[in-house]
């Protein structure tokens, strides 16, 4: 199957900072890939890259089997859709009025506003001025903007940094159900739960390098430390390795009947993404 | 090259309700009005005077509200959301330079009004007039492309405008520095000397040399617009 987009060896320097080095993946079609890591680790950088923004320094960068430099032709725009931290509204029009222009030059019927102020649940808020918007709701606006065509290929920097769960949820049950009609989902977050509800596939990003790229499923596999928590009847807790000698003590425990729970010690990402990268996470 | 007049016309609708609620910069569109009623009360019915007025009309209208929906869309990151929607280039600057274009016409026209400016040849005149427009909107867009932010392009515009608008009088300062001369090659002083041909029985023949320096400075000016917006659209 083609892949959406294909990563070889890309590296962005900013005069001699090298922001990203080496980065290497690819996205299949119809994936929700998820691109982790922590403030200032590369990945709006790489982002404005896949959609032509920037020039890379080194590597190549394809979306549908094409340089990114495709982009460069309008129409090959409108597979795409884009949010990123700098995207913009005109500050003294209504919501409803910023997505018209788009639907105008996206060549779509005007009843695509309604179904994107659905998707952000911003349906009661379309004719206030952008600039009266708080923080989230301009970055939902933001997110209607670039589902408005229900593009092929969705790049999401960030998408729900400034927003409220209960928003999150709809969001996140929005994106899904965009991608399963069809849309392939690129996603940047510093929010490793977000990645793990989200993604099928997700790429932690440190220092400007690939660290480890994965479902996160098979990741926390990888990650499980062989242990298990069990909470005994006296509220007192201890750790068993899922070994024979494991099993051996737990047969025991069960059998005195001083067994309260047990936890599976299943890695968080964020747990695994702090062992990789030794460091907190931002 | 895609160019699609609905596209186009969806970015001058655009600009056309955020310029009406943009009175800061709406409110510039009335100054050469003023100026040129002011000078029609006066009598003053020179091609200097009513140029004064048209060159202003330029200058402000077309240059510097131009450089500020510009780098306003700069600014604010909205030109970034146009470059990568299917709008061409051409769409977009296009689009970008209409509402300027439809106000500096209208505005120098009420100016051509008001002063009592009544051209021998009209046609000739209308026609150095759009091609000025054009010139003087390309040059608005590109300092708005050039500039950092809305604050920075009020200033830099301020300079350009100076030169860009500067009436014949100049001339006179020509015989005393001769490196001077390449002043008479500006289109303003182009458009003046036209003008004053004009009144004197001129033809489209005997203005074709105005016409063309017009046209060059206009070919110049969007040739570097295209060019620092390519740059911006990877930076
Ligand atoms: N225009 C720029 N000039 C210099 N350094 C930059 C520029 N843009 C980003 N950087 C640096 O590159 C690194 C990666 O930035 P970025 O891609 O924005 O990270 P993220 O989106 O993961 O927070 C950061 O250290 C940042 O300071
Ligand atoms: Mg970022």
């Amino acid at each position: 199957m083609e892949n959406a987009i294909e990563v070889k060896g890309l590296a962005k320097y900013y005069s001699n900072f090298k922001a990203i080095e080496d980065v290497q993946f690819e996205v299949k079609k119809g994936e929700i890939f998820g691109f982790l890591g922590p403030s200032g680790s590369g990945k709006t950088t790489t982002i404005k890259i896949l959609t032509g923004q920037l020039n890379a320094t080194e590597g190549e960068a394809f979306v549908f089997g094409e340089s990114v430099s495709v982009l460069k032709n309008p129409t090959a725009r409108k597979r795409f859709g884009v949010l990123t931290d700098n995207s913009g509204l005109y500050g003294r029009l209504s919501i409803i009025e910023n997505l018209q222009l788009y639907c105008k030059l996206y060549d779509l019927p005007n009843s695509k506003v309604d179904e994107a102020l659905d998707f952000v649940n911003l349906k009661e808020a379309g004719k206030k001025k952008i600039s009266t918007l708080s923080k989230g709701m301009t970055q939902r606006v933001n997110l209607a903007r670039a589902i408005l065509h229900e593009p092929e290929l969705l790049f999401l920097d960030e998408p729900t940094s400034a927003l409220d769960p209960v928003n999150t949820l709809h969001i996140y049950n929005g994106l899904r159900a965009l991608n399963n009609r069809g849309t392939t989902i690129f996603l940047t977050t510093h929010d490793m739960q977000e990645a793990d509800v989200l993604c099928n596939r997700v790429a932690f990003l440190h220092k400007g390098k690939i660290q480890l790229l994965d479902k996160p499923g098979e990741l926390k596999k990888q990650f499980a430390d062989g242990t298990v928590t069990v909470e005994l009847s006296n509220n007192e807790k201890i750790v068993l390795r899922k070994d024979s000698e494991g099993a051996e003590e737990m047969f025991q425990l069960m059998k005195e009947n001083r067994v309260q729970t047990v936890h599976s010690n299943e890695p968080t990402l964020g747990d695994i993404f702090v062992k990789v990268t030794g460091g907190e996470l931002v | 090259m895609t160019f699609s007049w609905k596209r186009v016309n969806a970015i001058f609708q655009k600009d056309f309700k955020d310029f009406s609620r943009n009175l800061a910069v709406s409110i510039v569109v009335f100054l050469p009005l003023i100026l040129a009623a002011v000078y029609g009360r006066m009598g003053l019915d020179t091609i200097q005077a009513h140029f004064m007025n048209i060159n202003m009309t330029f200058a402000m209208v077309g240059t510097y509200v131009q450089c500020c929906l510009i780098a306003e869309e700069k600014e604010k990151n909205t030109l970034r959301g146009l470059m990568l929607s299917p709008a061409s280039t051409l769409e977009i600057l296009g689009g970008k330079s209409l509402l300027s274009f439809v106000l500096t016409i209208v505005i120098a026209f009420f100016c051509a009004y008001l002063s009592e400016y009544r051209p021998a040849n009209i046609a000739i005149i209308a026609t150095a007039i759009v091609i000025s427009s054009v010139f003087f909107i390309g040059l608005g867009t590109l300092l708005g492309l050039i500039a950092k932010s809305v604050m920075e392009s009020s200033v830099i515009v301020l300079p350009v405008i100076a030169v860009f608008t500067m009436g014949s009088f100049v001339t006179v300062w020509i015989e005393k520095y001769p490196v001077l001369q390449i002043v008479e090659y500006l289109p303003n002083i182009q458009l003046i000397d036209l003008a004053t041909k004009v009144e004197s029985g001129a033809g489209f023949g005997d203005v074709i040399s105005n016409l063309a320096i017009i046209l060059i400075w206009t070919v110049v000016v969007y040739i570097l617009t295209v060019v620092v917006y390519k740059k911006r659209m990877v930076d």
